[in-house]
């Protein structure tokens, strides 16, 4: 009897590892059509396995073969995709860095097995970060279900939470670090226990109170001064409106906004005139490479009772900061022109080795997370010119986007999946500025895995580390009163 | 008639006043617990419920509340469980005068379930715990029940979570489910005191006709709570709101010249089946109105009040509206649930607009339920075929009813965006009913008068 058992068990385990034999295979003219689109793509060396399925749904069996020029292969073959296994994908790209894969897909239909035209995959050098943060929401427009801050590791497919709205009463949103080192973190808590979570340095996580007597409101949109001792922020009155006939479901806008750096030593924020003016909405402010120049996207206020929401345009504008003293520039140039072209800018982003900087281009507005016309653009800083980034862009919205610390990678928020739930993109940006083909955050199971998220990929950054956030010290500090709050600089 | 026998007929009349309170009574209670879960058969879904502490009580719950959806199966699980908790309870004081009290932990259940955001989970919570006490008490006494006890603590804390603080109960987090607690205290406590009174109880049996007062004692009373504390009121808006989610556009005008409803789902809920009929404007000031908020009320923030609104948006042809308020409702759910009446409404309305791949993920998910498969399957082969889209009586009515000029609007509905909306499409008369009562109801007879000039010149 246990004789029987045994083999039956075993045959089981053969049953359950065998893969089928890809045999009078019909020679397809044509590449495969496979989700996510992979064909053709850039990848680091150190990402996680581009798992895909078939774009049909039809196959009953996936089967895939890689091949470098060194003789290696991988295979892997799925009912519903191919799952390389992680270690071996992992050497095959360390082997094959600055270097092409060819990707043979074959797969079993009703009529029996057809294989495709390979297709390469190229493995660049230049490696990506750790991993990416971002925020998972339902994209909707005043009330939060489920939702909170997560990390994942970008060479594998491991996800976790750094904070969840489980754990307080509130939404969470904008986290920031300084240039990926999650060292030097900012993160914002609405709601009742409104707060903002700093943490510098070596220095403990603490709950500040952001608004004074002579800002907007909260602090908002966060970015990091490259030595950590400031934070941009923006203050914003925001308000939405919905469309009855268009495409884009929604316009979310400011009806006033101005610009402050926080000094995080010194505890105090620096204002100026020159960016909190009534006649400019000035947002999104990002600090240049060098930390001496502040850009910003700023707009002709509207005039009160005018609600024109499609005559308001962007340009993106660029101010000194001087480090040393914390102070400002007293001029504010223009850097690109949008209202000229009559389109507006928003999300700018250099780079971090100085030589760019990306940022979204939709017809007008700032909110160009429900603009499907949002793409993406990369402006040289050493020429001033500015170009589409073919590679990145699709039919549908691009929109928020960081660089890894190495500038050769931008994540892209893009909604080309469905036209409505973000999904984080990766594409490669070379020396010259040749942007490679985005391809799709990596999943183990990509189409399952997709079509089971009701939530959107918000906010994505690069992270050069674990973030070693303890979630449940900053729900305490959260769920209690106190609030260190922002001084003002005298 | 044997003692036991008498004790079952008695077991069997509590589960029958349960069925028939639950399925006459308060059915619409079990339709609203139902709208606000959407259980799917998959595995991600089963292992996200079941990694939390008291998951596998939840999973039971949540189970049994998808087949809520029909009352009276509602009606009967419930009756199962709490009768399934009694007898337990029975078993475990062992007869006598305690038998009597066995009914109390069922009944104070009974009473937690009036609470629409009372889950189910806590129920199954109650039964697990009776069910793991009554196997450790049936075993031999010696290291194998203590070796047992130890093993099955901590699968009874997976499967039930810890009594007292933060397991999913209750759909609002912050509440404490005190019946709850008293129910499964009392149900663990009456064993331990039978057990203590053991010799009494056993010399002081109570004669049979005293047991049979006593219990219809306990019963009357209790019965009698559960009648005085259920919400009736609550019971009649539900049924509004659940009749506007099925159309039933009839059995509203049966019901509102039975009862006039006064309260405000009930009267936007009597409006849109009046303008369903095409009688809004000629009946307006025979029911009970609540000015324009009566017509197409200002959305909240909450998951239930919304709804018979949206129906009312969708119906007119203000898709767009009609998805944004049942999003934002179904994202109110305070338990963090999903629901299939607005997975179902969010594939309709973004099927309407043209969003098939949106309307695609709903659908596949609707797929893995047990009671929206059916309409599922039937409606996927509509995505991106424009031909059966505007063929179909209901979405090709919406499509043509839908805006045509694009304009800015906010949470509040005007009479120039149902004007712009009967404009663009004049066979819209649903449309025209809430704008004509919309005047009737602000008393705008310029308006009114120039609308009446402007269908006249249009026909």
């Amino acid at each position: 009897m246990k004789q029987i058992l045994s083999l039956y068990i075993l045959l089981l385990l053969v049953c359950g590892c065998t893969t089928e034999t890809v045999s009078d295979a019909k020679q397809e003219k044509a590449l495969p059509r496979i989700y996510p689109d992979y064909l053709g793509v850039t990848i680091p060396v150190n990402v996680a396995p581009l798992n895909f399925n078939m774009a049909d749904e039809q196959a009953s069996l996936i089967d895939a073969v890689i091949t470098d020029s060194h003789g290696n292969s991988l295979h892997s073959q799925g009912e519903e995709s191919v799952d390389f296994d992680i270690d071996d994908w992992h050497a095959l790209l360390g082997q094959n860095k600055g270097d092409s894969l060819s990707v043979t897909v074959s797969a079993k239909y009703e009529d029996g097995w057809h294989t495709y035209q390979p297709f390469s995959i190229y493995v660049s050098p230049d490696s990506i970060d750790y991993g990416l943060c971002y925020r998972l929401i339902a994209p909707g427009y005043e009330v939060w279900s489920k939702m909170g801050i997560y990390e994942r590791d970008l060479s594998s497919f491991e996800e976790r939470a750094l904070i969840e709205n489980t754990q307080f009463e509130g939404c969470v949103n904008c986290h920031s670090f300084n240039r990926g080192n999650p060292a030097d973190m900012s993160l914002h808590i609405r709601g009742p226990h409104g707060a903002t979570l700093l943490r510098h340095g070596d220095s403990p996580l603490t709950a500040y109170n952001t608004k004074t007597d002579q800002t907007l409101g909260f602090c908002v949109y966060p970015y990091w001064h490259p030595s950590g001792r400031y934070i941009a922020y923006s203050t914003n009155a925001t308000s939405q409106l919905f469309h009855s006939a268009h495409q884009n479901r929604i316009e979310v806008f400011d009806t006033a906004s101005d610009l402050q750096v926080y000094d995080v030593e010194k505890n105090e924020l620096l204002l100026t005139p020159l960016l909190k003016q009534d006649s400019l909405y000035e947002t999104y402010p990002v600090f240049s490479a060098d930390g001496r120049s502040l850009y910003f996207c700023a707009a002709r206020a509207l005039p009160e009772g005018n609600h024109q929401l499609d005559s308001i345009r962007y340009n993106l504008c660029r101010i000194d900061f001087d480090p040393a003293t914390g102070t400002f520039g007293n001029q504010i140039e223009t850097i690109i022109d949008a209202v000229a072209q009559q389109k507006s800018v928003s999300f700018p982003r250099p780079s971090y080795d100085g030589r760019y900087l990306c940022y979204t281009l939709s017809d007008y507005g700032q909110f160009s997370i429900w603009h499907h016309e949002a793409d993406l653009y990369l402006l040289d800083l050493s020429t001033g010119e500015s170009r589409v980034m073919t590679g990145a862009n699709s039919e549908d919205t691009e929109s928020f986007h960081n660089w890894s610390t190495n500038s050769r990678w931008l994540v892209v928020s893009s909604r080309r999946d469905d036209g409505l739930f973000t999904r984080p993109y990766f594409c490669h940006v070379d020396a010259k500025g040749v942007v490679s083909k985005a391809f799709m955050l990596p999943q183990r199971n990509p189409r399952r895995f997709y079509r089971e998220r009701f939530l959107s990929f918000n906010v994505p950054d690069f992270i050069i580390a674990p973030t070693r956030f303890d979630g449940h010290k900053a729900s305490r500090l959260i769920n209690d009163d106190y609030r260190k709050n922002f001084d003002l600089h005298n | 008639m044997e003692m036991k026998k008498i004790q079952y007929i008695y077991t069997i009349l509590f589960g029958v006043a349960v069925v028939l309170f639950f399925g006459l009574a308060y059915p619409h209670h079990l339709h609203y617990q139902e709208q606000f879960q959407l259980f799917l058969f998959d595995s991600n879904y089963v292992w996200d419920v079941v990694k939390q502490p008291g998951g596998i009580a939840d999973l039971l719950g949540r189970f049994c509340t998808q087949f809520f959806l029909f009352a009276w199966v509602g009606a009967f699980i419930i009756a199962l469980l709490l009768s399934a908790i009694q007898l337990l309870t029975a078993r475990l004081v062992n007869g006598g005068w305690f038998f009597v009290l066995s009914f109390v932990p069922s009944f104070l259940l009974w009473f937690f379930l009036l609470d629409e955001n009372a889950l189910l989970g806590g129920v199954w919570a109650v039964l697990l715990t009776l069910l793991a006490v009554w196997l450790f008490v049936k075993l031999p006494k010696g290291w194998l029940s203590y070796s047992v006890m130890v093993v099955v603590i901590p699968i009874l804390y997976w499967m039930v979570g810890p009594a007292w603080t933060g397991t999913h109960y209750h759909r609002y987090p912050t509440v404490v489910p005190t019946l709850l607690y008293a129910a499964w205290l009392l149900a663990l406590v009456l064993p331990l005191l039978a057990n203590v009174f053991k010799k009494w109880n056993s010399a002081h049996q109570p004669s049979a006709i005293i047991c049979h007062l006593a219990t219809i004692v306990v019963l009357v009373v209790m019965g009698t709570l559960i009648w005085k504390n259920s919400n009736f009121k609550a019971e009649k808006v539900m049924q509004y709101d659940f009749m506007a989610c099925h159309q039933q556009w009839n059995r509203i005008i049966e019901t509102i010249n039975t009862e006039k409803p006064n309260n405000q789902i009930g009267v936007t809920v009597q409006n849109l089946a009046l303008a369903m009929h095409g009688q809004l404007t000629a009946q307006l000031f025979e029911y009970h109105q609540n000015g324009i908020h009566g017509l197409l009320p200002d959305v909240q923030t909450d998951a239930t009040t919304p709804l018979p609104t949206a129906e009312a948006f969708y119906q007119l042809g203000m898709v767009s509206v009609a998805q944004r308020t049942v999003f934002e409702a179904q994202e109110a759910i305070m338990d963090f649930q999903k629901s299939g009446r607005c997975y179902k409404r969010l594939a309709q309305t973004n099927l309407i607009l043209g969003s098939y791949e949106v309307a695609r993920k709903y659908l596949m998910a609707l797929q893995k339920t047990l009671f929206y498969r059916d309409w599922a399957n039937e409606t996927l082969p509509l995505l991106g075929d424009e031909e059966a889209i505007a063929k179909h009586p209901e979405y090709g009515r919406l499509r043509r009813s839908a805006y045509k000029n694009n304009f800015f609007f906010s949470d509040h509905v005007t009479p120039e965006m149902l004007e712009d909306l009967y404009f663009s499409y004049t066979d819209n008369y649903l449309a025209l009913e809430y704008l004509k009562a919309y005047c009737m109801l602000t008393g705008d007879r310029d308006r009114y008068n120039n609308l009446l000039r402007r269908t006249s010149v249009k026909q």
